[in-house]
């Protein structure tokens, strides 16, 4: 009998197997039970009403909501086209929209009661998002109908005030072609925001003094000659115009392809990737649970001229304007960046908020000094060189860019930078493809959502 | 709130209840089998004539011999290494010799093959040593101290067992918000059966312990009330049951249900009577691997295919599924006394039996049921020989079977292309059901919708998805009744296999181990490959949970099984002694 008992024993090992298996799956069904519930497939919530909680702007503007035929938008279409890619569609297409992210949230799914209610009804939560939907429509205004993206947050708090991306459609009466018409309608399901990547062109020059500041030990006292062109490794550099002489100060106010691509080489190829990356160039960045799009900026290999190329944003480069933002918030706060977000928080029906957004830093971009260099030749670029018609009484500093992206299209517009004022702690992205010159395509719509930000939000 | 919202809260309320109060009901059993059982301590003792020590006899089937792992280890190098068994049957003490060198004699006189009885004041001789048999009064042993543990009252525990069927019940009858007589039927059915068997067990056969039975009788309660919340899809001509229709149609499964647990509970009884002699159990082994074979065959050559297996008979308006009771032919031909234990120790018989088991199940496309023989074979093996090269052996072979049968069908391998994946297959065949499952599960939330508020089993509409409640009824369990209580459920199944193991040295005969050993495996594992199949964790193949799926067959063969766990309870057969020694009645 006795070694009955002691082979008995064995029984240990499937009892063992049993318990891992039971805990593995409790697991999973604490960390994925509300994405198991919220399936199209189940009966509980089909109907077009799976949703009962509302999606709110920061001032309580009600963005989207439900009632018995299924989700309700805001009245204003203007407001709906503007907010489509923060709040989402009835079709769950835009992954990357509250009503995508939150939706067993919004269906009120809970560990405690799953899908149903002590009371019968079931209630789902409310997602107040940090974006303001008027400044989201100014900025959809002042895009008039062209690709691209805006971008505008609190550098102090991380707060993203407004993000739109275009193109969009009006979720509330979707054309009847969306999904029949994918070339009409390419990119519409895509935050180019927080997706998007475009040609940084001049913008990308932030960068290269960064690296320029921390590399070239006498940048003050050089100078720098253009002559409108110049040949690197017997490929033509041009510019925009014959700048002559110039600082360092002058040529980045000047925005001089000659000097910037003199600069990039001198740093040399390892240099400028190491500062890329150090910059988050090749890093993907986590907005509420979405991931964003990585920049790129790689010039292993590449040849002088590529290399010059590279340091005034052509060659290839793509650049996230999500990410440029996060590099805005950086100069501004002494090189250490806020991280922007847009949930702003989650309350369950009967008030209680299980989720609330908050301020956090990342690793710093750049040094102290080298941040305080850059804000201050980009506050020169504004009141030395676009003057301050476009941003009144702000102390903006600034970049504009134009990337140029070929096959006979217009270059691509980009106007980057943030108040210097702490009264109105804004930073700011606007990219307007195929717009031409960032300082007439992307500046007027940076400066319409600044200027209604600063009356709204100012100190 | 309006009048529904209060009826809705006051079922959620209780439904918050029932956890609490199967939890402590199951504690309550274990707790209470724990207390009832006998301690280590002697049954009798020998004493050596030479040197005078008195050696204790701990168990009721005792291995003699020179090895180490004997129960009485003789320090006697004339003595074989498993000499004899001293074991205790009905009629008294037996001495065995088990194939040993020198032989075995009792009073001088050598031991005939088929045993001899002894009586204290005996003495047993083993090559040269000597031990006289005596009562643990007439020699001076310490006793060890006892410690009382307080065992709960058996009709306290049935009580609890019919108070949370009653809640199940009120959860039934109120079900998506209308009133509905349907399900008290079967509750009063299942509450006859409950206390028939007790009074039957307590009261005439007079047995002191009910803790398994009531363990049984909670899971199937639990069963039988979420059937009952269920409706199959009226048919043409038939007509909607109202609000106070006591017996319906479209209630088939549920009384089937509850017919299954009356037959389930009658080959209970008829077994642990079975099983009281063992000489009869061994003689009866053989014939029972025929008819176990025998049934294999009829199978095969009866069964139609339906959903990729053939394991259904139907005779006339019954189908029944032969491998379930199967299972306990299988329990019965590898279980074995030590004294066999001891002469015969190669396992070719039922490796044999084993084998035709196995090739029939794969012939019926059965792969579930084959896994679950295969893992009671490991473990009856196992218990046997104490040997891992033949677990080896045996999983080796399994391996290689998995390989030729991959080489040849490798279409086979299509069934589990879903494993893992289930979230690619949502609207095909590999992983439409794990999906529900998942998701069906995850909004019942923790104390769940309430006992036919499902969208699995579909409730009073008959719109369920395909064998809800059967290989997905952990799902269904989990949307109704919430995700606690399903894992009670499972839990008391895994307390089960942990009671056996800890009873196996307790039991009257190694027999009782083995059987209860690898009953109570063979339960666990079956709800393993069930609630890890649906819900992805394995593959899906398509087996029932025990107590709790839907099935007749699977409900009367699981209290076959149950029969084994309570016929190693030594109390079960000893029950009159004990009384007695109380001083009666």
């Amino acid at each position: 009998m006795k070694t009955t008992g002691n082979r008995s024993l064995i029984l240990y090992v499937l009892s063992i197997a049993f318990a891992a298996g039971l805990l593995f799956f409790l697991g999973e069904y604490i960390l994925q039970g509300g994405q198991w519930a919220v399936q199209p497939f189940n009966r509980h919530i089909s109907g077009g009403v799976s949703m009962t909680g509302q999606v709110l702007d920061r001032t309580g503007q009600v963005l989207s909501s439900s009632d018995e035929n299924g989700r309700v938008y805001n009245q204003d279409a203007s407001i709906r086209q503007a907010t489509l890619h923060a709040v989402g569609d009835d079709a769950g297409y835009i992954s990357s929209a509250a009503q995508y992210r939150y939706r067993s949230e919004l269906a009120g799914y809970n560990l405690f009661t799953g899908l149903g209610s002590p009371f019968g009804n079931r209630t789902g939560s409310d997602v107040t998002l940090t974006l303001d939907a008027e400044l989201c429509k100014t900025a959809y205004t002042a895009m008039n109908g062209k690709k691209g993206a805006v971008l505008l947050c609190n550098y102090e708090t991380g707060e993203i005030l407004c993000m739109v991306s275009t193109p969009t459609f009006d979720p509330a009466n979707p054309p009847e072609d969306l999904l029949d018409n994918p070339e009409k309608y390419d990119g519409v399901y895509l935050n180019n925001a927080l997706s998007g990547l475009y040609t940084p062109g001049s913008t990308f020059k932030i960068i290269t003094s960064a690296a320029a500041i921390e590399n070239i030990p006498d940048l003050e006292s050089r100078r720098f000659q253009c002559n409108g062109s110049e040949i690197i490794n017997g490929n033509k550099i041009t510019c925009t115009a014959v700048h002559g002489d110039q600082s360092f100060q002058d040529a980045l106010g000047n925005s001089c392809n000659i000097a910037f691509g003199e600069l990039a080489v001198e740093v040399g190829e390892e240099a400028m990737m190491e500062k890329a990356q150090e910059m988050g160039f090749g890093q993907s960045y986590s907005v509420d649970g979405v991931s964003t799009a990585k920049s790129v900026y790689n010039v292993k290999g590449a040849s002088e001229d590529a290399l010059a190329w590279s340091g005034i944003g052509q060659y290839t480069d793509q650049v996230n304007p999500y990410h440029m933002l996060r590099i805005m918030c950086a100069i501004a706060n002494d090189g250490t960046p806020v991280e922007p977000y847009t949930t702003k928080e989650i309350t369950t029906s009967f008030g209680m908020t299980t989720y609330q957004g908050k301020t956090s830093y990342g690793e710093p971009l750049l040094s102290a000094s080298t941040a305080s260099k850059l804000k201050e030749a980009m506050r020169s670029n504004i009141r030395d060189y676009y003057g301050e018609g476009l941003f009144p009484g702000m102390q903006v500093c600034a970049k504009t860019g134009t990337g140029e992206v070929g096959e006979g299209k217009e270059p691509t517009g980009w106007i980057v930078g943030f108040s210097a004022d702490t009264n109105t702690p804004f930073a700011f992205v606007a990219v307007v493809e195929e717009g031409g010159y960032g300082i007439s395509s992307a500046g007027p719509v940076a400066s319409a959502v600044m200027q209604q930000a600063v009356q709204k939000y100012g100190k | 709130m309006n009048g529904n919202e209060w009826i809705q809260t006051g079922l959620f309320l209780l439904r918050m209840l029932l956890p609490f109060l199967v939890i402590l009901v199951a504690i309550r059993c274990f707790h209470s089998m724990k207390a009832g059982r006998r301690r280590e301590e002697p049954v009798i003792v020998l004493e050596n004539m030479v040197s005078k020590k008195v050696i204790p006899v701990l168990y009721w089937e005792n291995s003699l011999g020179r090895s180490r792992s004997c129960d009485i280890v003789l320090s006697d190098m004339t003595a074989s290494r498993d000499h004899a068994v001293l074991m205790r049957r009905e009629s008294g003490w037996i001495v065995k010799d088990t194939e040993s060198k020198s032989g075995t004699r009792v009073n001088g006189n050598t031991v005939p093959p088929e045993g001899k009885a002894v009586y204290p004041g005996d003495v047993i001789t083993a090559g040269s040593t000597s031990l006289m048999l005596k009562r643990t009064s007439e020699a001076s042993v310490k006793m060890p101290k006892r410690k009382i543990l307080r065992a709960a009252s058996p009709v306290g525990l049935m009580v609890w067992v019919t108070v949370i069927q009653l809640i199940l019940l009120i959860q039934a009858c109120f079900s998506s918000g209308e009133f509905s007589a349907l399900p008290i039927l079967p509750f009063c059915a299942l509450f006859l059966i409950e206390w028939g068997l007790y009074y039957y067990s307590i009261h005439i056969l007079d047995r002191v312990s009910f803790e398994l039975e009531t363990l049984g009788f909670l899971l199937s309660g639990i069963s039988v009330m979420l059937l009952s919340g269920m409706r199959s899809e009226l048919k043409k001509g038939e007509v909607a049951p109202d609000a106070f229709a006591l017996i319906h149609s479209t209630m088939k499964e549920t009384y089937v249900q509850v017919g299954a647990l009356l037959l389930g509970v009658i080959l209970f009884c008829f077994l642990i009577w079975f099983m009281n002699d063992l000489e009869r159990v061994m003689k009866f082994r053989m014939a029972i691997a025929i008819g176990a074979i025998l049934l294999f065959a009829a199978n095969l050559v009866l069964a139609k295919e339906s959903h990729g297996a053939r394991n259904w008979i139907v005779i006339g308006p019954v189908s029944v599924q032969p491998s379930e009771f199967i299972k306990i032919a299988f329990i019965f031909v590898g279980a074995s006394t030590l004294d066999r234990l001891q002469t015969a120790r190669n396992l070719s018989g039922f490796l044999i039996f084993t084998g035709i088991c196995l090739g029939c199940l794969f012939l019926m496309h059965d792969f579930g049921t084959a896994c679950i023989f295969f893992v009671t074979f490991l473990v009856i093996a196992f218990m046997r020989s104490g040997s891992f090269r033949t677990l080896f052996l045996a999983l080796s072979a399994a391996a290689f079977g998995a390989f030729l049968i991959l080489q040849f069908r490798p279409y086979v391998l299509d069934r589990f292309k879903g494993w893992r994946h289930v979230w690619e297959y949502v609207n095909e065949s590999q992983g439409y059901q794990q999906v529900r499952v998942l998701s069906y599960s995850a909004s019942g939330g923790l104390f769940g919708l309430g006992i036919g508020n499902g969208k699995l089993g579909g409730g009073t509409s008959g719109n369920s998805v395909f064998a809800a409640e059967s290989d997905l009824v952990f799902g269904m369990l989990n949307e109704e009744l919430g995700i606690i209580l399903s894992v009670w459920v499972v839990c008391i199944l895994a307390a089960m296999v942990l009671y056996t193991r800890s009873e196996a040295t307790k039991s009257r005969s190694t027999f009782y181990s083995i059987c209860s050993c690898s009953a109570a495996a063979m339960l666990l594992f079956q709800a393993c490959l069930n609630i890890f199949g649906s819900t992805d964790v394995l593959p899906l193949t398509g087996v029932t949970l025990p107590f709790i799926s839907a099935g007749g067959s699977s409900m009367a063969a699981v209290w076959g099984l149950l029969a084994f766990l309570k016929a190693c309870d030594e109390r079960t057969y000893a029950a009159r002694r004990v009384k007695k020694k109380k001083g009666g009645r």
